[in-house]
């Protein structure tokens, strides 16, 4: 261990020796004869400093304003100080027990008790240094445990819905797409809404789910699927099962009370329900749609306007914009619409300079 | 003479120092440190240039000395200095108050002086 010195503060030499001589035999000892020179001492000694003796009165600076300034650089924690008086007056012991004071000694002191009382402190504070140590070592490895899970985790949402991607032959950045842009979206909403008390805890977890949101889609026939035209409205309805084929999918694997699976299943069967009741499956009105549906409502039919289909070429970016703000694409909530404004520039950049960006880390 | 016998001589109290600091060599050496220190001159000084913060701390220092080496008598009339000294310039006469030290100094420092070295 690298502490084992202690500095004795006092203006008074007899003082000073009768404590260093309790002391020099099982450690270095450093003198200071005003506050201003043990300010110094302990800014350089910090690393081997296991404990300061510290006098009430001296010159210049007292011992009080050394423990304030011990505070100040937060070195009182780690570094016990007992203050050595030759009064004890109740107002000053408060005082330095306020400002970190471990222990108060009274003069006269006798050298065995004055021995034992530094040695207590010095194994207290030495045990809880280590206690600290270990806390902030443990808490490191938990978090890095917790960011490798979070990362299998999101390798497992990714193979996932790229099952999907496969299987319907869609670009392939689509899911990824809906997941930056769900995140961008949250990101105001988070903001400008706090009705919805949407956490950034939260907002991750909808993103993910986001990248699930047409995974019914898999059990959507091949004839239906990768037809290279337009839908009969026969074949669209059979399309629009997607939504509920999802859910029984996840129904499967049903978890109760857990957040992550309640957003999955919400955004698989609501993300194309619409705010005036005029979507699917559900026909909820409103607010009956939880605000992630909505959010990844509005994200789908945005990159699905901007993206090159079989049947179509890609709408500019503005005329996407235009198209859901007059309504073209089914009603969405003025605070949603609100938000894909406010996310706009962001989103149209996102959309016209490519997706690479996309495996690098998201804002949530 | 032998150290008991000064702290008898300057009405000190033996048997706690020796309780407190253990040996006999350690006290005579802080008594020697006393001695050459002259606290009394750096209190009149500063009360000479009427500093007085100054005179309550080499006062109270003095009070402290006499206390960690259990010179009683001296450290009785030091205290009363300190007190008359606390919140500056003092509103009593201090004069016996100083004389009573200066005496108490002079008796501890003659008894000092009688130790065998």
């Amino acid at each position: 261990m690298g502490e084992n010195a202690i500095l004795i503060v006092d203006d008074v030499d007899i003082n000073r020796e009768i404590l260093k001589e309790i002391f020099e035999e099982q450690f270095s000892i450093l003198e200071a004869e005003d506050g201003e020179k043990a300010i110094r001492m302990i800014q350089d000694h910090l690393d081997n400093l296991a404990l300061v003796l510290l006098d009430l009165q001296m010159p210049k600076v007292n011992g009080l304003e050394v423990l304030k300034f011990m505070n100040e650089i937060h070195v009182v924690d780690k570094i016990p100080v007992i203050m050595i008086t030759g009064e004890s007056t109740v107002s000053s012991d408060v005082k330095a027990y306020e400002l970190g004071a471990a222990d108060i000694i009274y003069k006269p002191f006798a050298q065995p008790v004055v021995i034992r009382r530094a040695i207590n402190i010095m194994e207290l504070f030495e045990h809880r240094n280590e206690i600290e140590q270990e806390l902030r070592k443990r808490t490191k490895q938990l978090r890095e445990s917790q960011a490798k899970l979070e990362k299998n985790n999101e390798f497992l949402i990714n193979a996932l819905s790229s099952v999907v991607e496969f299987r319907s032959l869609e670009s392939g950045e689509h899911i990824q797409r809906v997941k930056y842009f769900t995140g961008l979206l949250l990101k105001y909403l988070m903001q400008f809404y706090p009705e919805y008390h949407l956490t950034i805890e939260q907002c991750k977890m909808i993103s993910d789910a986001a990248a699930l949101h047409d995974l019914g889609k898999i059990a959507i026939p091949d004839s239906i699927l990768l037809k290279p035209a337009r839908l009969t409205e026969e074949e669209f309805e059979i399309m629009k099962t997607h939504s509920v084929l999802g859910c029984e999918l996840l129904e499967n694997f049903r978890q109760e009370d857990n957040e992550f699976y309640q957003y999955c299943y919400d955004i698989c069967r609501y993300h194309h329900e619409k705010y005036d009741g005029n979507g699917y499956p559900d026909h909820l009105v409103g607010e009956q749609i939880p605000i992630w549906a909505q959010v990844v409502s509005i994200v789908d039919v945005f990159d699905a306007l901007v993206s090159k289909r079989v049947y179509k070429t890609p709408y500019a970016v503005e005329e996407a914009e235009a198209m859901i703000l007059n309504g073209e694409c089914g009603k969405f909530s003025d605070k949603i619409i609100d938000c894909f404004e406010m996310a706009k520039a962001e989103l149209f950049a996102a959309t016209e300079e490519g997706f690479s960006f996309i495996e690098s880390e998201q804002e949530l | 003479m032998e150290l008991k016998q000064v702290y008898e001589m300057m009405q000190g109290d033996y048997d706690s120092v020796m309780g407190r600091l253990m040996t006999q060599e350690r006290v005579v050496k802080y008594l020697n440190m006393f001695v050459k220190n002259n606290m009394l001159e750096l209190i009149t000084n500063a009360l000479d240039e009427k500093d007085y913060e100054v005179a309550f701390r080499e006062a109270h220092n003095l009070k402290g000395v006499c206390a960690n080496l259990n010179m009683d008598k001296l450290g009785h009339s030091a205290g009363e200095l300190t007190e008359s000294l606390r919140h500056g310039e003092p509103t009593i006469d201090i004069t016996p108050l100083l004389e009573e030290v200066r005496e108490d100094y002079q008796l501890t420092v003659d008894a000092i002086s009688l130790i065998e070295q």
